[in-house]
């Protein structure tokens, strides 16, 4: 335990001293900041508009960052060979996946407290404090940050940043899409494209699932069980994907 | 790889048996050679010198050993236990080729870290980290990060993290490569001082003088094979190939041997050591004197170049005109 500690305390520091995670939370919190205050533009209920525009900010930027740290997570650690010095160390693969996953949550969760805090601050001082709803809506988006990275980490054992990015993106947009995959194939005619829409919409992640922003926006009351199902279903993805990414990181030879 | 070494009694500090690495590239996934069933042995508490050409299988045999690729074929121990036994890995330590290192840290985080992952605990590894930074001559250093280190500080920084676990077994792929004399001398009396400790190290160089100077024994891979294996004297003894023989003796006399050079009365003959001994037959026949007798043995360069030269295919018949 100490040593998946070990690196992800590592992977966590080397994340909080690169510069690039700092221009992209910057760039979040100045988008989350303007959206907050610039209420004169908006029109309609601008207190939801400005909650929506606020949510919606705090996950977008959320999952660019996981997938810009995931996507070269363990890439970096083989391109600039530092990989040399660990895995000849008594430590198994899957420990070292394990710990470079858990340092970069550890990331991702400093960052969204870090939205977080600022949402609450501003709109508690314009609005005054949020709904609960809102706990819910990080909790699930959290759960949706760890699905992908554990896609992203998957790609990253063996492919290059460039590959990684491309299908990480790839999963991202079709996790949006699930359920129209399911309706797409529900309207053909053919049992054989039914039956493949079926399997695709089983298979691959489906990130609605985790998708609680209108909810929160509204500030309407998310049932318990929702948010069970939600997470139940993200952690075992999230675990099956992890696993295969130790799998295909336990075969690789580090030339 | 599990198993037993076949040498288990003679507890060696590596062992291998029909080592062999084949690597596939290219879209047909075609084979190429990286390592031909090698057999070595490396004895507990001797410096072991791998050396070789580029391309030779140095650094793939090391690879293989440390658990950075997988044999294809073959049998490896690391101190009697196979290679990616917990017990081998916690009692090696492991200096890469062109080390790469985590930027960001100082060489103070740069050392804990790697301690931790061999869980020591805290305060032992604050005294190792204190030791190993005086050693290795960082100690001023010690909070600055790494990405502000020359190569030579680096080298010693990558010593230093081989060496967090007090490791019984060395394994150092080109450490001196491209340091100044000054970085070679301190990695030359580190590994002589681990040497003293009873450690066992395992190194390959380019330098071969470095090689010829702290090692008890050298193997020498070309090929993907090995080609040659022994102590300095064992390998370069029989490779005295003449003797420079410094004498006095009247001018007019004639001795056996062919004149290098003469300097005042002394002349120095230079002839095969089989002849040596008429030569100084004639010497005191003739009420001369010898001054030296200076064998000319073969570097460990030679040696390379000779198996080399040995390796290298028939140049083709020259077409008759």
């Amino acid at each position: 335990m100490n040593r998946i500690w070990a690196i992800a305390t590592n992977t966590h520091r080397e994340a909080i001293r690169d510069r690039v995670l700092y221009s992209l939370l910057f760039f979040a919190c100045v988008i989350l900041v303007s959206s907050l205050i610039t209420e004169e533009i908006t029109i309609g209920d601008q207190e939801k508009i400005m909650r929506g525009t606020a949510l919606g900010a705090i996950s977008l930027f959320s999952s660019v960052i996981a997938m810009f740290l995931g996507v070269s997570l363990v890439y970096k650690e083989l391109e600039r060979k530092t990989i040399y010095t660990i895995a000849s160390k008594p430590i198994p693969r899957w420990m070292f996946v394990l710990g470079k996953y858990t340092g970069l949550l550890l990331t991702l969760g400093v960052n969204l407290a870090v939205m977080a805090v600022l949402y609450v601050v501003i709109l508690g001082l314009r609005l005054g404090m949020p709904d609960p709803s809102l706990l819910a809506f990080l909790g699930l988006l959290f759960i949706e940050l760890m699905l992908l990275t554990a896609w992203a980490t998957l790609f990253s054992t063996y492919s290059g940043p460039t590959t990684a990015t491309a299908f990480t993106l790839a999963v991202f947009v079709i996790g949006h899409l699930a359920d129209d995959i399911w309706s797409f194939g529900h309207q053909a005619d053919s049992v054989w494209v039914q039956h493949m829409s079926e399997v695709l919409y089983w298979v691959l992640p489906n990130f609605e699932v985790f998708n609680v922003q209108a909810q929160a926006t509204h500030e309407v009351a998310i049932e318990a069980s929702r948010i069970a199902t939600a997470a139940g279903y993200g952690l075992a993805y999230t675990a099956v994907v992890l696993i295969a990414s130790m799998l295909v990181f336990q075969k690789r030879d580090f030339k | 790889m599990t198993g037993t070494p076949p040498n288990a009694a003679r507890d060696l500090a590596i062992e291998t048996r029909g080592l062999q690495k084949i690597y596939y590239s290219g879209f047909l996934r075609r084979p190429s050679t990286g390592l031909e069933e090698l057999d070595l042995e490396v004895q507990r508490g001797e410096v072991f010198g791998f050396i070789g050409p580029n391309g030779a299988g140095k650094t793939t045999t090391i690879k293989c050993l440390v658990g950075l690729q997988y044999p294809t074929a073959g049998q490896a121990f690391l101190l009697g236990k196979p290679i990616d036994h917990p017990e081998a890995r916690r009692k090696l330590g492991f200096l890469p080729e062109r080390p790469y290192f985590y930027q960001h840290l100082t060489a103070r985080e740069f050392l804990d870290f790697y301690g931790q992952l061999f869980d020591i605990p805290t305060a032992l590894r604050r005294n190792r980290i204190g030791e190993l930074l005086t050693r290795v001559d960082l100690e001023r250093v010690a909070d600055v990060p790494l990405r502000q280190y020359s190569k030579g500080m680096l080298q010693r920084a990558g010593i230093a993290q081989a060496l967090i676990n007090d490791p019984e077994l060395i394994i150092l792929d080109e450490p001196m490569s491209g340091l100044d004399p000054l970085g070679r001398r301190l990695i030359r009396d580190l590994i002589l001082h681990e040497r003293s400790r009873g450690r066992t190290v395992f190194f390959s160089s380019h330098v071969l003088s470095d090689v010829q100077s702290i090692c008890n024994r050298v193997g020498l891979v070309a090929g993907g094979r090995l080609r040659a294996i022994g102590s300095i004297d064992e390998l370069l003894s029989e490779q005295v190939e003449n003797v420079d023989c410094t004498i006095r003796a009247p001018g007019d006399v004639t001795l056996t041997g062919q004149l290098v050079a003469t300097q005042g009365e002394e002349r120095i003959l230079r002839l095969p050591p089989d002849q040596l001994d008429t030569l100084l037959d004639q010497v005191r026949q003739c009420g001369g004197q010898v001054i030296q007798v200076l064998p000319n043995r073969k570097t460990l360069e030679d040696l390379l170049l000779t198996e080399l030269g040995r390796n290298q295919p028939p140049a083709p018949p020259e077409a008759s005109s």
